[in-house]
């Protein structure tokens, strides 16, 4: 009996087996099929393998969708199981079209009419880490032909680091047919990767030189590989081959990390200028200390973050305990991201429209007396925090990036990512307007009338006390934008304003109050300061390695070198306003005196 | 006279109230809550303060604990820390010495934990502490039911070897907790033959040349992550890379956003979190974070009939609670809110099997060894004052939920790791 058992066992073993690779006369949709229905994961894994170099771009489909848990089984009343793919949305009962695995046709009952399914009711189709290694491994080959350059750089990076010989024909293939710049390096890189495994040291060689040749970043880790490899061997060729291929690497990834620096240098300067500009209106040209010129900012961006749910799909509120519900519009797509260029001027207008309030209410009675004003609107920014903690809750709100403002292009490996793009055209751009309000216009020729001289400019029939709340309403307006800009890059909660005062304060003294070229100045200044220590320090640190005190305080700030480069900043501003107590440009007029 | 008899019957008057008192207070006991309810960690703590809450009224419902053949009712005491770590010794002075509680539950941050700690021991009180910690502690008046860094980091990082991941990038907020675990992490990733220079975020050493500090760092309330996801971006070029972050709180948001905008995915290099639970997530990006790692004892998504009772009680209690200022829309469970839930339920077991309140006693029971089926599975009271307990590995979904990818069964809780990986 037990014998027998076994027997049967045995025999249902070599079935199996003789079953998974029993395979050749298959469509890869049967494949796949058969794949799912396996009992265990280990031999769907080898039924998945057996697809690689087969499976269509309509397998790949399916693929996607057994990762994204959209296949099931679907078992007949006499207990056959067909793999499905449920499609479509669900219609009142919760029900979706199905088509089957096997043949792309849609599932029918007996009598042929087509079936909708409930996926309650139905057995889901599992996976885990191992097979969902091997789905990619299947799909990284069909991506090889996929339309767009990159996902295609994607698969072929992926096939180059796995170096697997088998794969080299398929890369070989592509590189004939390929146009695209990048993925002919990637496919370049790719095919050296490939044959630095190479037992033959001609071919690796040749591996080495190629790599020189496209230096690229991602290549460093086999190439230190190799290099280790051939030393161990004292094979002289290799070693000063695999050297000079690093060496390449090393300087182009010299060159990606100073543009690299450049560009985030003028990205976090425009962010510092944006966040400033407005202090530079209210404090630079009003000499009004603004302590609640952070929440001006926390207003914008809650602002966005409010106009983003009125675009999706509303918002319910409790203000003080009153319920508050606004209407969303349910919209989607490029209506949806649109959210933003809508949100812009209106954070603009909210923020304007606050500071014009606080300006009536408290500032105008404290232009001759700054110290007061300092308190007073310390005091206005405490309760304006207050205010958006009870309005919006004292957790932060999500605020999603829109589609143009999440992606990156990417220049000889440097990245210039969307939204730092936009944020350096905008400052741009706010700098250019606000320059064109001060001198272009008639309300700007008031606005520094004014503030050269209230007493002077009212006796000549200015309305002094309009212009003031223009200026004031301008100052926080830019403030509203900047924290519409900020929503996309960083946290929105009641104390956003918090962490960019202090900042704000910075550019604007640094650049001298009441100069806003001073302000742009020291705003990119500043900025790129701070990136460039942080970028640097390490190689500052070991240069200084051997240096007695300093060497050891270098090295150990290096590794904080997001805390170093701010303290260095900081330290390099208290000097220079030794210096220059009144910033990098003077302004003498007499009202700042 | 009349004085003299007045006296005496205020007099008699106050020891029949003291016996009426007393013969009341016999039916409950105290227990303390101690955890900020305002300042920075509110987010987080509330969330804990209300689990609790539950606990005792669950408690309380099912007849209470049974001592000596009486059952007590459970009277919470709550009080707040404030996100102010000096008070927080105070507030346990206040219950230990004041209100004499004889538990108490709370504390989520290291530093509070340290700071109530010689309170605590002064007093012999007791205190559960629910939130994952780095370890290099044991102190004979804390039971652990926090995942010390053997259940959740390591786990965490086997997941990773396991898939084939080769190069690591540690990064973390600066404090004790990150830059703990990342050197025990350091020094496990090296016994599992990961060489040195796979290892990124820079190394901290002193005069003798001993590593003393790994991975990279920011400050609370970091905003500028451009230069760090750059670095990471080329650490990630040769494939087989992942991040390893203790970064905490809201500085996950502006990383997040900078990774996704540098085009990193969970695809090329994931990021495994240890700080994310399923309450943060309700102020994150979801959408942003979909497929990146995170490393638990429990789930939310954790499918058994336990858990889902366990959901579904807690919100029906949420939806009648009547705690001022409580928030019952779009509330979540999370793994330290369990281990809170859990600790309560293994306090009452070792009070019951040890017959009396008493911390001495409590304590003795509590090392015996006791166990309790929780939401996520069975849980064992260890003689080190830590719990085994079922590790889980899981994937971020958009819905801000976590899919389970793996779980280790039974892990014990070791708070003594540095140094032990050769």
């Amino acid at each position: 009996m037990k014998f027998l058992l076994r027997l049967f066992c045995a025999l249902a073993c070599s079935l199996t087996l003789s079953h998974a690779f029993a395979a050749e006369d298959e469509t890869p949709r049967q494949t796949l099929a058969r794949a799912i229905l396996a009992e265990n994961a280990a031999t769907k894994r080898t039924i998945l393998g057996s697809l690689v170099g087969r499976a269509d771009e309509e397998v790949g489909e399916l693929l996607v969708a057994w990762r994204q848990d959209a296949l099931f089984i679907y078992t007949t009343p006499d207990n056959t199981r067909i793999p499905v793919r449920l499609i479509g949305p669900a219609d009142a009962a919760g029900t979706h079209a199905a088509v089957r695995v096997i043949d792309g046709e849609p599932l029918t009952d007996a009598a042929g009419a087509p079936l909708r399914l409930d996926k309650g009711d139905l057995e889901s189709v599992d996976h885990n880490a191992n097979l969902r290694r091997a789905m990619k491994a299947v799909l990284d080959l069909i991506d090889l032909g996929a339309a767009l350059p990159a996902k295609r750089i994607q698969a072929i990076k992926t096939i180059g680091q796995s170096q697997d010989a088998e794969k080299l024909p398929a890369i070989q293939a592509r590189l004939e047919i390929e146009t695209d710049k990048n993925a002919i390096v990637a496919l370049r890189e790719a095919r050296a990767l490939i044959m630095l495994k190479s037992a033959k040291d001609e071919d690796r060689l040749e591996a080495l030189r190629e790599l020189k040749e496209v230096h690229t970043l991602s290549s460093t880790d086999f190439i230190k590989g190799a290099l280790s490899d051939a030393q161990r061997r004292n094979h002289t060729q290799l070693t000063n081959a695999a050297r000079a291929a690093l060496n390449a690497v090393d300087l182009h990834r010299a060159k990606v990390d100073f543009f690299g620096t450049l560009f985030r240098s003028l990205s976090l300067g425009s962010i510092l200028l944006i966040v400033a500009l407005g202090l530079a209106i209210t404090f630079g040209l009003m000499g009004v200390i603004n302590m609640a010129h952070g929440e001006m900012i926390a207003i914008g961006a809650y602002t966005t973050y409010v106009v983003q749910n009125i675009f999706g799909s509303g918002l319910a509120l409790s203000p003080f305990g009153i319920s508050l519900s606004l209407p969303g519009i349910n919209s989607s797509g490029w209506v949806y991201q649109s959210y933003f260029i809508v949100a812009l001027p209106l954070s603009f207008l909210c923020a304007a429209f606050v500071g014009i309030l606080l300006e009536r209410s408290v500032i105008q009675f404290l232009y001759r007396r700054p110290l007061e004003s300092l308190l007073a609107t310390w005091g206005v920014s405490l309760i304006l925090q207050q205010i958006l903690r009870l309005t919006f809750g004292a957790n932060n709100v999500q605020v999603s990036s829109p589609i143009y403002l999440s992606g990156n292009w990417t220049v000889n490996d440097i990245l210039f990512g969307w939204n730092r793009v936009f944020v350096i055209c905008f400052a741009g751009l706010i700098v250019f307007g606000v320059y064109l309000v001060l001198t272009r216009t008639s309300l700007g020729l008031l606005i520094r009338a004014v503030m050269q001289n209230r007493g002077m400019a009212a006796c000549m029939g200015v309305r002094t006390t309009r212009v003031n709340m223009l200026t004031f309403g301008l100052g926080s307006g830019l403030a509203g934008l900047a924290g519409a800009f900020l929503s996309q890059i960083g946290n929105v909660g009641p104390s956003l304003g918090q962490s960019y005062i202090v900042d704000s304060f910075m550019v604007v003294v640094v650049g001298g109050v009441g100069n806003l070229v001073g302000t742009v100045i020291s705003g990119l200044g500043i900025g790129s300061l701070d990136q460039f220590i942080q970028q640097y320090s390490p190689a500052l640190a070991s240069a200084f390695a051997t240096v007695p005190f300093v060497g050891g305080f270098l090295q150990n700030l290096a590794q904080d070198s997001a805390v170093f480069g701010k303290i260095l900043v900081l330290c390099g501003i208290i000097l220079f306003l030794q210096w220059r107590p009144a910033g990098l440009f003077v302004t003498r007029t007499r009202s700042l005196d | 006279m009349i004085t003299k008899f007045g006296k005496l019957l205020g007099v008699g008057a106050l020891a029949l109230g003291a016996l009426l008192g007393t013969a009341r207070a016999a039916d409950t006991v105290k227990v303390g809550v101690l955890h900020s309810l305002s300042g920075t960690m509110a987010i987080s703590e509330t969330s804990l303060r209300d689990v609790l809450l539950f606990t005792f009224d669950e408690i309380n419902a099912a007849g209470g604990i049974k001592v000596g053949g009486k059952s007590y009712k459970i009277e919470p005491v709550v009080v707040d820390g404030a996100s102010n770590w000096p008070l927080f010794a105070e507030k346990a002075k206040q219950l230990l010495e004041q209100d004499k509680v004889a538990v108490t539950f709370g504390c989520w941050t290291s530093v509070s934990r340290k700071s109530v700690l010689p309170v605590f021991e002064k007093n012999n009180g007791l205190l559960f502490y629910p939130v994952q910690y780095e370890g290099e502690e044991e102190s004979q008046n804390v039971a652990y039911t926090a995942e010390a860094v053997n259940q959740q980091a390591t786990p965490a990082v086997d997941y990773l070897l396991e898939q084939g991941y080769t190069k690591f990038y540690l990064l973390g907020s600066d404090y004790v907790y990150p830059q703990t675990t990342n050197l025990v992490l350091l020094e496990y990733l090296l016994s599992k033959g990961v060489p040195i220079e796979n290892i990124g975020g820079g190394f901290r050493k002193d005069e003798s040349g001993k590593i003393i500090s790994a991975g990279k760092y920011t400050p609370f309330g970091h905003t500028d992550y451009q230069q760090i996801v750059a670095e990471i971006k080329q650490f990630a070029a040769g494939g087989g890379a992942a991040v390893i972050s203790t970064l905490n709180g809201d500085t996950n948001v502006p990383f997040f956003k900078e990774y996704a905008a540098s085009g990193l995915t969970a695809d090329t290099c994931p990021v495994v979190s240890f700080s994310i639970s399923e309450d943060e997530f309700r102020g994150l990006p979801a959408d942003q974070l979909v497929g990146q790692l995170g490393c638990w004892t429990y789930f939310q998504s954790i499918n058994t009939p336990a858990n889902k009772k366990f959901v579904s009680d807690f919100k029906a209690w949420l939806a009648k609670s009547t705690v001022p200022g409580i928030v019952k829309e779009g509330r979540v469970t999370c793994s330290p809110m369990v281990l809170s839930y859990n600790g309560v339920y293994l306090w009452k077991a070792a009070v019951e099997k040890a017959g009396t309140f008493d911390v001495d006693a409590v304590r003795e029971a509590w090392k015996s060894g006791i166990s309790f089926d929780g939401p996520a599975g069975k849980v064992t009271t260890q003689p080190n004052m830590h719990l085994t307990k079922n590790v889980y590995i899981g994937e971020t979904k958009s819905d801000g939920q976590f899919k389970i990818l793996q779980s280790f069964d039974n892990v014990y809780g070791e708070p003594w790791l540095k140094g032990k990986f050769k």
